[in-house]
């Protein structure tokens, strides 16, 4: 069979960098496969990407060196509007993807282009929306969509143009997991039943490995480092080494003491094949899997039956009584729409409730203003870029001292004694823009801690970020916590809260549903149903293999990497 | 403004239904002929068919509250500040002189008096077009429309995108701002003087503008992705063809424009003053 792309020692340099992005790319992908593109940032799989869709040459000039083929040409030859024909490509970012001011119009936007009549894009728009089962949305507008929603209409606008490979960059990165889940579904119903070739860009391990994948090509420093079918990277435990995360229950086995290299089937969590299995597991979860006595602590925030709506007979909040201690970490769960940003609103003060009652170390804080709870209470939002206002980055974390007219001399200290906390000491008299996207997210964190809140929310923290960076900074917050400081973490990502909270609050359709350590939470297959979380893979392999307790089996795993975090 | 960021009330009036280039070819044509003359008859008949067009398009009146007052407003100032500086305008244009009202330093005389009525009747007879024109448009099928009459597609579809994206950008404004709160650079009155509230808010301007900037970037490879501009043609979803209905408006309203000039050259040459 004739491969469909064909990378022969490709190299690739953009035009304003000394070294070469890509190095020696030889990768044939052959029509009807599911590839998945993996590596730590940086490592080249974006730039690939461009190269595969077109963007490279056409968007991004460099030098190019070895050969390129897709779909039996080479794209410098063709336009990057024919290349598309081959190639469509579903971006990251759903918000630019989509640019009609209906669904509708998105669909359409390709044949808009193609210049066909109305009549025959109104049917055509009709039969791939069908496609995704999105048809009930034609008329809606872009803003009454979730992330997981444009991304259907994106794949629906693609699939239209009858391209024979289909290209993802991170289509994880911005859904919550039950959406993720879904998406994943969506791509693999497409590679079955209409034989598309599958590329993925992705860093999420567990969530791509939902569903079956033919190879897995990982990335590194510009070069591939492996190619293999998902059992074999996973038994030749490789993955954290290029800065990814296996999945959890081939860790857990680890700790366990059982080797992998001789596993087969680690791809999803299923039952395994292997002797006394079983009694080893059960063995260890009841060693290692004791729960932590929770420690008592001085209660910091404490919110009694908020309750908020812009329309009262469905109020967004409704009822929600939390407590935060201090140097406790908190996570709060729940899916898209749930009320978590609302929450968090309300107890920053850009929000006021309706009803309901917020006291902070003892103090009843309801009539604060947003700068004055600004003081104690910091809000780190999820995208860095909507915090960060100053051009250098010293001036950056001093801004919010200088308002309060604290003296030069002194905001100097502070701010050099945040950076170095931050790692960021080095960069001091840099310009922000110099500045990775996980640098500015620890920027943003040091701008607030400077003013030495008690309590820090944190939004999505780890979002965008590769695994190595997720851990040095989840790390990073555990330490301050040690301090003191409490945290509310709000994430879709469970894996994060199992690991680094202390206690989970899962909110459902404006109410606290419950309120319990992350494990006991997600093991409450009511409670993660309900608010469509993930059963962790942990539990899910638990069960698979008959373990006498699966709440026991992912304790036990918490306890070793808390324990792995103290030896470092 | 609705969720989608554009002024548009969905309905189903005569004025819905025409075509978005008409109603510009139509809006034109109405202020050619509002500019043309200086005669409160003829502004009198347009603001009673400009009213009856405005009833029949069954728009809220909350929807549009904000630019009628300001339209309203506007044209107050304006005949107010004409009749206090210069009290004695209406002489040079017909050449008599009836005082009427003391002012100290001069007095209002009756023929400034109906000058002024006459030019609010002008500016206020392009109300309920304008309402009408921007109320009743669709914004992606005014784009069509746009390069139906020949204003090439790259120019007319940037309206649409900039409909698409001025709500995200506001969003993102407001968030920044929210941010910039909780560090205590407020722009409310509690955040110190003017100068520092002004301080405050153009830094929040300047990051979402290089945001805004980025933005660009990405929808440009993800409409290029997609095909735009590869073609000297396009079509469009939205909007529909131009029905008989849309010709004879645009007609009855060019012929409407034809009279108008030959009235001015040879009939209602100046400014009507009946006393």
């Amino acid at each position: 069979m004739k491969p469909i792309i064909s990378f022969q020692h490709y190299g690739f340099k953009y035009k304003n960098q000394s070294e070469p992005t890509l190095k020696d790319i030889t990768l044939d992908v052959y029509p009807g496969e599911k590839i998945w593109i993996a590596g730590p940032s940086g490592s080249g799989k974006s730039t690939l990407a461009h190269c595969i869709n077109g963007l490279i040459p056409f968007t991004y000039g460099g030098e190019t060196s070895g050969s390129l083929i897709v779909g039996g040409e080479e794209p410098v030859n063709l336009s990057i509007f024919e290349l598309s024909r081959t190639v469509g490509t579903i971006l990251q970012d759903q918000d630019s993807q989509f640019v009609g001011l209906s669904v509708g119009e998105d669909v359409a936007f390709v044949m808009e282009n193609k210049a066909l009549p109305r009549e025959q894009m109104k049917v055509d728009v009709v039969t791939a929306l069908n496609m995704v089962d999105m048809l009930d949305y034609i008329e809606h507008s872009p803003y009454e969509l979730s992330g997981g929603q444009k991304q259907h209409v994106s794949l629906a606008g693609v699939l239209s143009t009858d391209a024979e490979v289909l290209l993802f960059d991170e289509p994880l990165a911005n859904l919550d997991p039950a959406s993720g889940r879904l998406a994943m579904q969506l791509i693999d119903d497409i590679h079955r039943d209409r034989g598309k070739t599958i590329i993925i860009i992705e860093h999420r391990v567990e969530d791509v490995l939902q569903q079956p994948v033919d190879r897995i090509v990982l990335m590194n420093e510009g070069s591939i480092a492996v190619v293999g079918t998902p059992d074999e990277i996973l038994s030749s435990g490789v993955l954290r080494q290029y800065g990814l995360r296996p999945p959890l229950y081939a860790d857990a086995l680890e700790y366990a003491g059982i080797a992998l290299d001789a596993i087969k089937g680690l791809s999803i969590p299923q039952k395994l094949d292997v002797a006394g299995l079983k009694d080893t597991l059960n063995a260890w979860s009841e060693r290692s899997g004791v729960k932590p006595e929770g420690a008592r602590r001085e209660p910091l925030l404490s919110a009694q039956q908020l309750t908020f709506g812009y329309n009262l007979e469905h109020p967004v909040v409704r009822d929600a009584s939390l407590n935060i201690g201090a140097g406790e970490i908190v996570a709060l769960l729940g899916n898209n729409g749930a009320g978590k940003s609302t929450l968090s609103q309300l107890i920053t003060g850009i929000l006021k409730p309706q009803s309901g009652k917020l006291t902070f170390a003892g103090e009843d804080i309801s009539s604060w203003s947003i700068r004055r709870r600004g003081e104690q209470i910091g809000y780190v939002m999820q995208n860095p870029n909507r915090m960060i206002t100053q051009h250098m980055i010293s001036e950056e974390v001093g801004l919010g001292l200088k308002v309060r007219g604290i003296a030069a001399s002194e905001i100097q200290e502070r701010v050099e004694q945040v950076l170095k906390v931050c790692g960021l000491y080095a960069f001091r008299n840099w310009p922000v823009s110099a500045l990775s996207y996980g640098q500015k997210k620890r920027l943003s964190i040091a701008a607030i801690l400077v003013l030495e809140p008690k309590l820090i929310i944190l939004d999505e923290p780890t979002a965008g970020q590769d695994y190595q960076h997720y851990k040095e900074f989840m790390d990073f917050i555990h330490t301050l916590s040690e301090q003191g400081v409490g945290f509310l973490l709000i994430t879709h990502d469970m894996y994060l809260a199992l690991e680094y909270a202390d206690r989970a609050i899962v909110l459902h359709d404006g109410r606290i549903i419950a309120e319990d350590t992350v494990a006991a939470v997600l093991s409450n297959q009511e409670v993660t149903s309900a608010a469509r979380l993930k059963e962790t893979s942990l539990s899910l392999f638990a069960k698979a293999n008959d373990l006498t307790s699966p709440a026991q089996f992912v304790q036990a795993f918490i306890n070793e990497e808390k324990k792995g975090k103290a030896h470092e | 403004m609705n969720k989608t960021g554009s002024l548009y009330v969905p309905g189903n009036s005569l004025f819905h239904r025409l075509d978005g280039a008409v109603k510009l070819v139509l809006f034109l044509c109405w202020t050619v002929m509002t500019y043309l003359f200086l005669d409160l008859r003829v502004f009198a008949i347009m603001l009673i068919v400009g009213i009856v067009l405005l009833i029949s398009a069954g728009l809220p009146f909350k929807r549009i509250a904000f630019l009628f007052w300001l339209m309203i407003t506007f044209t107050l100032l304006n005949a107010v500040f004409i009749l206090l500086i210069s009290p004695r305008f209406g002489t040079t244009l017909t050449g008599t002189d009836t005082p009427l009202i003391p002012l100290g330093y001069g007095k209002i005389n009756a023929e400034t008096l109906f000058y002024v009525l006459t030019l609010s009747a002008k500016y206020l007879s392009l109300l309920p077009i304008t309402i009408l024109c921007i109320f009743t448009t669709q914004p992606s099928a005014f784009a069509g429309s746009l390069n139906r009459i020949g204003i090439p597609y790259k120019i007319s579809y940037s309206v649409s995108i900039a409909l698409r994206y001025i709500p995200d950008l506001t969003t993102e404004f407001k968030t920044t701002l929210n941010s910039m709160q909780a560090r205590g650079m407020g722009v409310t009155k509690e955040d110190g003087s003017i100068s520092q509230r002004l301080r405050n808010l153009a830094a929040v301007v300047v990051p979402v503008l290089q945001s805004a900037l980025h933005r660009i970037d990405s929808v440009t490879n993800a409409m290029e992705l997609r095909g735009f501009g590869s073609k000297r043609k396009r079509t469009w979803y939205s909007g529909q063809e131009m029905t008989p209905m849309d010709w004879i408006v645009a007609l009855i309203f060019v012929i409407a424009a034809t009279i108008a000039i030959v009235l001015k050259i040879n009939v209602l040459k100046g400014f009507w003053y009946p006393f």
